[in-house]
């Protein structure tokens, strides 16, 4: 902690000496879950957990600058595309790692989240890891379990983190580009809209006795609005979450996601417990049977949102008409 | 354990006003019962619940005026679940009472047998590595088993002694059902995010099973055990008395508590498959029971059944509406109100 703070308050030193005209040079300073972090120069030493936060760093071709990954092979199988961005990366841990595997390639930057890679309370926290002098950056989406007051999901969440990942790499103008790259997208798909009310969306994670969903503070209803819909459990106060059958069936989705976790029976057995379920299958989501299979790569923060939200709008177009 | 409440016993030392109870108590459970269908996350007004209801008996008398989701939420969701609530209640209650007298241990409970333990390691097993063998039935099929495992394991253990102690019993079943934890938290170690979310639904239990082509298992279960129980009511008062009365009274102890275990752990097993563990019901209903109508079994079973139904309907219906839409597991309800009861229950002591 010690160490942290000395190497925050020299940051912003050194930042109110050089002033704006090096804005984009060391040190850089970024928000993290409310937590100022200060980068005197970019980690050569990086270590991601998880697809999508790995997604991110790659988007930006940082690979020279990692030492491993952690959290892909004990919960996902990995895609013929990421596995050649991974290309001799370790994976120092298949699940959630502990300090000792993140030391053992002495790195110098954890780009994780909470319930990705990190638990309040837990072993890996930014404070834990600050004592051995490696800076944490917290994905934002998850910065909800700190702090309930966070605002509502956006399209922005998932831009704040690549924007500010660029910012720590010094890749500020490539991280800036991308974004702008991928706001564009959004915008073609705002703007090939055709009016008229949002379709009712509801994304089934798991569960049978309660269902797993995305709610307020969750990626998912930001990509289902950006691509024209309205999840209709927007208004469970957490990130993910159990919510119960009667009130999403009472909601009646029109459009239902499932999220795929590549294990090609778990979609379908979702399908087929909606179908047998008696109130979910009188919704009109399940009747028309109007569906879409998203990854968990694509419904959790990273650079396959993009896509993602493309696909959904296209699907939902006939959900509405 | 019915000591220093028989001036309340007095009260209903007759039969008849046993019979008044048993009545009221009744009367109590259609009202809950018919409060809780109406009571849910989604606002429906009380009428229409009802009308759903008469709608399904006399299609003819009342004309359908509401959509066929909410005919669906009422009908299909809400009515199984506090049908299904009211037999876990039941069942749970009359199994720690009968295992109380079977052990003569205050605190036995279904759950200090190991019973939920096994049923979570099946069904983690199947969710993990087994996966469907067996269509929908895949999950409660194999939580039964995993509870007759605990069984199995408790028996074996507590075979080899000429007499069955009760606190080895005890002890044994609380051996078995930390064996058990460890392999359920083994296996959710291996597998991925989903078996360790479903286990919060085996470890702390929930209703939201309950379907209309299903009920029939828990009621057979339910409703069987408890007549075998009450047909067993003046063994098990025997049996309280002490060991060298019931031998005495030509109750064949050994044999006794093995069957008395056996048919308490397959109702328990049946319930746990289908709702999860849900704790501190079988301990604390058969002490309020108690101090109502004393400890002579044969007016404790039903008693107990009738109230342990009406407490978990109630139950149930602040899990669905506490922090509706999202949905409470009821085992943190009953847990809860559990060490309330037991913390008001030492200082009473004291």
């Amino acid at each position: 902690m010690k160490k942290l703070h000395a190497l925050l308050s020299a940051g912003f030193l050194s930042c109110l000496a050089a002033g704006p005209a090096l804005a984009s040079g060391f040190p850089v300073s970024v928000e993290s879950c409310g937590r100022t972090v200060t980068f005197d120069r970019a980690p050569t030493r990086a270590i991601s957990h998880d697809l999508n936060m790995s997604e991110m760093m790659f988007a930006l071709g940082l690979q020279d600058h990692m030492a491993g990954l952690t959290g892909i092979t004990g919960w996902y199988k990995m895609t013929e595309s990421f596995k050649a961005a991974m290309g001799t990366l370790p994976e120092l841990a298949p699940k959630t790692p502990n300090v000792e595997a993140l030391l053992s390639v002495n790195p110098d930057f954890f780009f994780a989240g909470w319930n990705y890679g990190m638990k309040p309370g837990g072993p890996v926290t930014p404070d834990t890891l600050g004592t051995f002098g490696i800076p944490v950056y917290e994905l934002t989406e998850s910065c909800i379990h700190l702090d309930k007051n966070r605002p509502r999901v956006s399209m922005d969440t998932m831009y704040t983190d690549v924007l500010n990942i660029g910012k720590i790499f010094g890749r500020g103008e490539q991280a800036q580009a991308l974004v702008d790259g991928w706001r564009e997208r959004i915008d073609a798909v705002k703007a090939a809209r055709v009016g008229g009310l949002a379709p009712r969306v509801f994304l089934y994670d798991s569960g049978e006795e309660k269902p797993f969903t995305a709610g307020k503070f969750a990626m998912p209803t930001a990509m289902i609005e950006a691509a024209g819909g309205r999840n209709v459990m927007d208004d469970v106060e957490t990130s993910w979450g159990r919510v119960n059958w009667e009130t999403v069936a009472d909601r009646n989705p029109e459009f239902i996601i499932l999220v795929d976790y590549q294990n090609e029976t778990h979609w379908q057995d979702l399908w087929s417990f909606l179908e047998g379920h008696p109130a979910m299958s009188v919704t009109d989501a399940v009747k028309n049977k109007r569906y879409l299979r998203l990854k968990y790569a694509e419904i959790t923060p990273g650079p396959a949102n993009i896509e993602a939200v493309e696909k959904l709008a296209a699907a939902l177009k006939g959900a509405s008409g | 354990m019915a000591s220093g409440a028989g001036s309340v016993m007095g009260r209903f030392q007759y039969r008849r006003s046993y019979r008044l109870l048993l009545l009221v108590l009744a009367g109590l459970l259609l009202l809950s019962a018919g409060f809780a269908v109406t009571a849910g996350p989604v606002p429906i007004p009380m009428e229409t619940a009802w009308k759903v209801a008469l709608h399904k008996a006399f299609p003819d008398w009342i004309e359908m005026n509401w959509s066929q989701g909410r005919d669906r939420i009422i009908w299909d969701l809400r009515f199984p679940r506090v049908i299904l609530g009211f037999l876990v209640g039941a069942g749970l209650s009359v199994v720690g009472s009968a295992l109380q007298a079977a052990t003569r241990n205050p605190l036995a409970d279904p759950y200090l047998f190991g019973v939920s333990s096994g049923a979570a390691l099946g069904a983690v097993a199947v969710i993990v590595h087994l996966g469907d063998f067996a269509g929908i039935y895949s999950l409660p099929i194999a939580a039964f088993l995993g509870a007759l495992l605990s069984l199995a394991l408790l028996l074996g253990l507590t075979q080899r002694q000429r007499t069955l102690a009760p606190e080895r019993l005890v002890l044994a079943g609380v051996a078995v059902s930390f064996a058990l934890m460890a392999g359920t938290n083994f296996l959710i170690f291996l597998g991925d995010q989903r078996a360790a979310h479903s286990v919060v639904f085996w470890m702390l239990g929930g209703l939201g099973l309950a379907r209309w082509d299903q009920l029939w298992i828990p009621a057979a279960a339910v409703f069987g055990g408890i007549a075998w129980l009450y047909l067993q009511g003046h063994r098990m008062n025997a049996l309280l008395m002490g060991e060298e009365t019931a031998v005495s009274l030509g109750v064949d102890v050994n044999r006794f508590r093995i069957s008395l275990f056996v048919v308490c752990a397959l109702m328990a097993g049946v319930l746990v498959a289908l709702t999860g563990a849900i704790g501190f019901v079988g301990l604390m209903v058969p002490h309020i029971v108690r101090m109502v109508v004393g400890g002579d079994n044969r007016r404790l079973l039903p008693a107990c059944a009738l109230i342990g139904g009406i407490f978990l309907v109630w139950v149930d219906v602040l899990a669905r509406v506490t922090l509706a839409p999202q949905e409470l597991p009821i085992g943190i309800i009953t847990a809860a109100l559990g060490s309330v009861f037991f913390m008001w229950m030492m200082r009473r002591g004291n």
